[in-house]
């Protein structure tokens, strides 16, 4: 289990040093790189313009230079500056990573306590008006559009009571209440939508579960109903529910770009979305590594946890 | 409290066929998912029969009716160019449905050979494939999508093939976890032990029990494809203009002036999140009766 | 949309805010902050350093440094005055006052000495600098730094030979030709920053050592959310209303809010967490109006220009009778009609009704010009049959993947083509990629989109003069290029009105492009927001002074609920 571990968080950083490079490449192969957009500022621009302001950004060394450069500085904790703003990229991510972190953990606890006693409840009472009905909401959650729910919530209420959440983003630690004003509706909307694949995963896997020899033993053994559920199906139907955590984390980290943009949260999403769109390389590269490194930790518990959940899973 | 799985499916009548039975016990014990079924058969029709159905063209410009509510002559209203909104979500159906379904089925496909081969057979190649897989999820998204339309251009197969590959990949986890824990259990170890063969344990043993989760996925990867054309068309990435897809049409002018003709943004919405509804609830169902281990109780 | 209502109530608010303030009735209050959507709501600032270079930087960074020249916003509409101070680059002469300069003189016709006001101080900024006064020495070094820079425009400021200070409030601006944009290069325009001499010591381009003796000081900036700016308790200029003057600026903080999404723009209007949104587009106002009637209204014609580029460097578009044919088969006047609701020009491109002496009314153009603003499909096909496409052709049009509006109207104009034969292919592309493809003249045949219009020469020159960067027709022509430059360096005025004026004339003939309409935006504010008519520039996309001077009625915002 140990050496497990430890070859696993050994196995980050070929991953990382793997993904680092297909980013930091392919964000230079986008049509129309940093240099064109500069330019197009000036009235004239002429190559000798391009090959001033290459020099000046750094971006006139071949690309496995620049790579290993940023690749030496990043793993001292130096991850550049903005092309653009000239300011330093780990400060951006600082500042952005809290917002998105915590957009993240509130979807994911309303995904979860919605999900999950759904889940149980329509497996336990297949086929009856309840599961349709908790099963039918959880799963129009998921068919609903995000940015369509996010639109309707953000122009109806303003025209029928003039409220609207709050757009100005405030720290959680500043003020909570102001900042949970603000986040508490994208985060409903991201977490319902979530809970649907959840609570499936959940239903299919106690549907399977309860019917599955051991369960069947314990009731035979006679024991509780309630422990029956909690201790052996509902443990062993987490994998899933677990695997799905993990699956959802890079959204929940970088991907709710939708909603920051609609309801004006400064995260990680935007961040990026952003910075591609203005080629600022170190900021993508940076915004990646952040949000892979997450992602991958993330999944390395994930997997942990089947050993935990279930304990015929052996890691070798 | 029992979850008999005997009473859930009945008796059935011999002499029907495999697939007529199928229907029946379909529609008989999971009508809610019988119903998802028939909704999206409909709006299948709709798809296919869309040239038919449509009473015009679906970039028929007429600017002195735009933003015309919903009356006899526009049963749906008309845009901000007049065009008939009835028309555009019906031609819009047909575009749903082929992204939907290609880009689920190379999804699916994917995940399942790469689940499969390497959740069962495990060690180095299992582990490698893990970490790649992991490398492929710690991608944001955007950048891949962008990269790639980016420098592809816009259109229809490229996206398809972008969210088959972005889905597919990452559900690959699921499939694999799912064959990990069946490997796991009794009576592979037998199968093994009596020494079948590899492709013959696949095949028997390990497909059939993580067909569930397969279906799920699929049916989920439908919802899920269109919803996120959707979401690519409001980044303004999706199926370039005149194509009246669903996704275009709720972004946009009609979703910034919703209120100025609420049938522009309402329609279109209402119409992924019914597709996307019903194609899950059937897949649900189909779950339920498609269960090797209820098959296995009888 | 009934303009009529518009216009009512722009002239009631007009009114009440003239009759409010030239009587002296009211006095300003201090405090408070101003929650603005600027005219740039979406963008966030790109850079604080003049020397970048970056068309922006005077909108973000102009709130803290100051320039020789700027808009005098006495003479503004809102004021009773003749100006809109609307348009992005162009300051009419007789709007210009001195902001940093004092007065100005020219010595001889090729020397302008400009006399800086005594005793403007920079501030204190701890790492930077001490507060000391202004001298000419800054401006040298200001003007030396940007023209040095790597990221400078080639040739901008050809016409300069050299700057000096002559004493410590005196600058002399040495030129080796005339230059009529001599005032806007480095007076209000877009790379005319003074800032002190001090920061060649420190990293200028880190928005936190920004120092300069403007209005209002950075102290807050998050990228793609929101710059948040105090007031300079020690600025120097002061607000003239009746027979007071007033320190200035009135209100404790700007912030600039960045807010991409349309619907939650006008939601945060609409809600007050915006005091001001500088631009509506014309399909949102009636609806605004009705859910919100107090909201203030003023209407100004977009100072960027719309238009379908022709690349007329390669088949089919090298036959002027293709281009001539492609504008007359759409019709322009159902557009401005049914598809602004009549909020649109049909000409205002590439010069612009502000350019008061410089434009000329579509009317007064030759026939052959105003042909092309008139639907005609039948002669169209038959130009089209002349240029040797009888069934028409097809072409790819490339257009920016966000941009509703051009996302809409492709479509419509596609429709129009389709009726002489002519299919359109739309290929929309990710911002950058589109713009590039331009830069780096990649495009494709066809190329929707817009284009500032900034003044009467820049209009003309970077569109169509050869190689330049934002010329997607790719128009060259050496006798063109060299009557512009003439116009340019032409001293007498109406000579050169009637020069800039002909050249539009036979640019527009040409059709280098499909001329499109121009449209009318929208400027909002709530009542409480005074000493403000929807003026959006006094100076090249430098809104700062206009900022300074608004106040907010404490007593009116509250009484609204807010």
């Amino acid at each position: 289990m140990r050496t497990y571990v430890l070859r696993r968080l050994l196995a980050l950083f070929p991953t990382l040093l793997f993904a680092s490079i297909i980013v930091f490449v392919s964000v230079r192969l986008i049509p129309g790189d940093v240099i064109d957009l500069m330019l197009a500022q000036n009235d004239i621009s002429a190559d000798q313009d391009r090959a001033r302001v290459e020099a000046a950004l750094g971006l006139d060394r071949p690309m496995h230079v620049q790579y290993f450069r940023w690749a030496g500085a990043a793993l001292q904790g130096d991850l550049g500056r903005s092309l653009w703003q000239n300011t330093p990229v780990v400060e951006q991510l600082a500042e952005r990573l809290p917002i998105s972190f915590e957009l993240g953990v509130l979807a994911l606890v309303i995904a979860l306590s919605v999900a999950i006693p759904i889940g149980v409840y329509s497996a336990l009472y297949q086929d009856t008006a309840g599961d349709y009905l908790t099963r039918s909401f959880s799963i129009l959650m998921l068919a609903i559009p995000g940015f369509w729910l996010g639109t309707l919530v953000m122009v109806f209420p303003s025209v029928w009571w003039r409220w609207a959440p709050e757009l100005e983003y405030t720290g959680f630690f500043e003020n909570p209440v102001q900042n949970l004003r603000q986040m508490i509706v994208p985060a409903t909307i991201l977490g319902l939508s979530l809970s649907a694949v959840t609570m499936r995963m959940t239903r299919t896997m106690m549907l399977e579960v309860l019917r599955q020899d051991y369960v069947r033993t314990a009731r035979a053994k006679g024991l509780p109903e309630k422990l029956v559920v909690v201790r052996h199906a509902l443990r062993n139907g987490l994998i899933p529910v677990v695997t799905l955590v993990g699956l959802q984390a890079p959204f929940l980290i970088g991907g709710a770009v939708i909603m920051e943009q609609i309801f004006v949260i400064p995260g990680m999403g935007q961040l990026l979305l952003d910075a591609v769109s203005q080629r600022d390389y170190p900021i993508v590269s940076g915004v990646f590594l952040v949000v892979g490194a997450s992602v991958l930790l993330i999944n390395l518990a994930v997997d942990l946890s089947y050993g935990l959940l279930d304990p015929n899973v052996r890691y070798r | 409290m029992d979850v008999s799985v005997e009473s859930v499916l009945g008796p059935v009548r011999p002499g029907r066929s495999p697939a007529a039975d199928f229907l029946v016990r379909l529609f008989r014990d999971k009508p809610l998912g019988a119903a998802g079924g028939v909704i999206f058969l409909l709006f299948l029709c709709c798809g296919i029969f869309a040239g038919v159905l449509a009473p015009r063209g679906f970039n028929q410009v007429d600017l002195v009716h735009r933003f015309a509510p919903p009356s006899l002559e526009f049963p749906l209203g008309t845009d901000r160019l007049g065009r008939d909104m009835l028309s555009r979500i019906l031609y819009g159906a047909r575009i749903s449905m082929i992204v939907g379904f290609c880009g689920a089925a190379l999804s699916t496909v994917i995940s399942v050979f790469i689940g499969v081969v390497a959740g069962y057979l495990g060690g180095r190649l299992d582990m490698t494939t893990q970490r790649a897989v992991d490398a492929w999820m710690a991608f944001p998204d955007l950048v891949l999508l962008i990269v790639v339309i980016s420098v592809v251009g816009p259109g229809m197969p490229q996206i398809i093939v972008v969210l088959g590959l972005l889905y597919g990949i990452g559900g690959s986890r699921i499939v694999r976890g799912a064959v990990v824990s069946t490997r796991e259990h009794m009576y592979v170890h037998s199968a093994q032990s009596i020494g079948a063969s590899t492709p013959r344990i696949l095949w028997r043993h390990i497909l059939p029990n993580v067909m569930p989760v397969v279906i799920v996925l699929f049916t989920t990867r439908i919802g899920a494809v269109i919803l996120s054309e959707a979401g690519l068309s409001f980044l303004g990435l999706g199926i370039p203009p005149p194509a009246p897809t669903w996704g275009s049409m709720l972004s946009g002018s009609a979703r910034t002036y919703m209120y100025l003709g609420p049938w522009l943004a309402l329609v279109p919405g209402l119409c992924i999140t019914i597709v996307v509804y019903s194609v899950n609830v059937l897949g649900d169902a189909l779950r339920d009766l498609l269960d090797p281990r209820m098959r296995g109780a009888r | 949309m009934r303009p009529w209502k518009v216009l009512a109530t722009i002239l009631v608010s007009c009114a009440t805010l003239a009759a409010a303030e030239n009587g002296g009735a009211v006095t300003p209050q201090y405090g408070g902050t101003l929650n603005i959507g600027t005219i740039y709501v979406t963008l966030s600032a790109l850079s604080f350093d003049p020397a970048d270079w970056n068309w922006k930087v005077n909108h973000d960074a102009g709130m803290v440094y100051e320039q020789l020249f700027a808009a005098d916003l006495e003479q503004s509409a809102g004021q009773g005055g003749p100006y809109s101070f609307t348009s992005e680059g162009w300051l009419p002469p007789g709007a210009i006052r001195g902001e940093l300069a004092e007065s100005w003189e020219w010595e001889d016709p090729l020397t302008v000495v400009v006399r800086l006001r005594r005793g403007i101080r920079f501030p204190d900024k701890p790492g930077v600098m001490a507060s000391r006064e202004l001298d000419a020495r800054d401006v040298v070094w200001s003007f030396e730094r940007i023209a040095a820079s790597p990221k400078a425009s080639p040739g901008y400021y050809d016409h300069v030979t050299s700057v000096e200070a002559r004493d410590d409030h005196t600058v002399v601006f040495h030129f080796n030709q005339y230059n009529a944009e001599w005032d806007l290069r480095f007076g209000y325009g877009y790379y005319s920053a003074i800032l002190p001499r001090e920061l060649a010591a420190v990293d200028t381009r880190d928005w936190r050592n920004l120092v300069g003796t403007g209005p209002f000081r950075l102290t807050r900036f998050v990228p793609g959310s929101s710059s948040t700016y105090e007031r300079n308790p020690d600025y120097w200029d002061r607000e003239r209303m009746g027979d007071e003057t007033y320190p200035i600026p009135f209100v404790d903080r700007v912030i600039y809010r960045t807010i991409k999404d349309q619907a939650t723009q006008h939601t945060a209007l609409r809600t007050g967490k915006i005091d001001i949104l500088e631009v509506v587009p014309w399909l949102a106002v009636e609806y605004l109006e009705q859910t919100t009637p107090e909201l203030q209204w003023a209407r100004y014609l977009s100072s960027v220009g719309h238009f379908l580029a022709l690349r007329v460097d390669r088949e089919p578009f090298d036959d002027v009778r293709v281009r001539r044919a492609l504008n007359m088969a759409i019709d322009k006047r159902e557009i401005v009609e049914h598809f602004y609701g009549g909020n649109a020009e049909l000409f205002a491109y590439p010069m612009h009704p502000d350019f008061a002496g410089y434009f000329e009314p579509l009317e007064e153009m030759p026939p052959s010009v105003q042909e092309l603003f008139a639907y005609d499909p039948v002669k169209a096909r038959r130009l089209l049959a002349e240029a040797g496409y009888p069934n028409g052709f097809r072409f790819v049009v490339q257009t920016a993947a966000i941009d509703p509006d051009g996302n809409d109207m492709l479509p419509l104009i596609a429709g129009y083509l389709a009726k002489v034969g002519v299919v359109v292919e739309i290929q929309p592309l990710e911002y950058a990629a589109f713009l590039s493809a331009m830069t780096t003249k990649t495009h494709a045949a066809g190329y929707l989109m817009r284009s500032g219009i900034v003044n009467p020469f820049t209009s003309l020159r970077k569109s169509f003069a050869s190689g330049q960067t934002w010329n997607p027709s790719m128009w060259a022509d050496p006798e063109y290029d060299r009557r512009i430059e003439a116009a340019v360096r032409e001293r007498d005025e109406s000579e050169r009105q009637r020069k800039i004026r002909e050249l539009t004339a036979e640019m527009v003939d040409q059709a280098p492009y499909v001329w499109l309409p121009t449209p009318y935006n929208y400027v909002a504010w709530w009542p409480w927001v005074r000493n403000y008519g929807g003026e959006l520039r006094a100076g090249a996309v430098r809104p700062a002074p206009i900022y300074a001077r608004i106040w907010i009625d404490h007593e009116l915002k509250r009484k609204l609920g807010f």
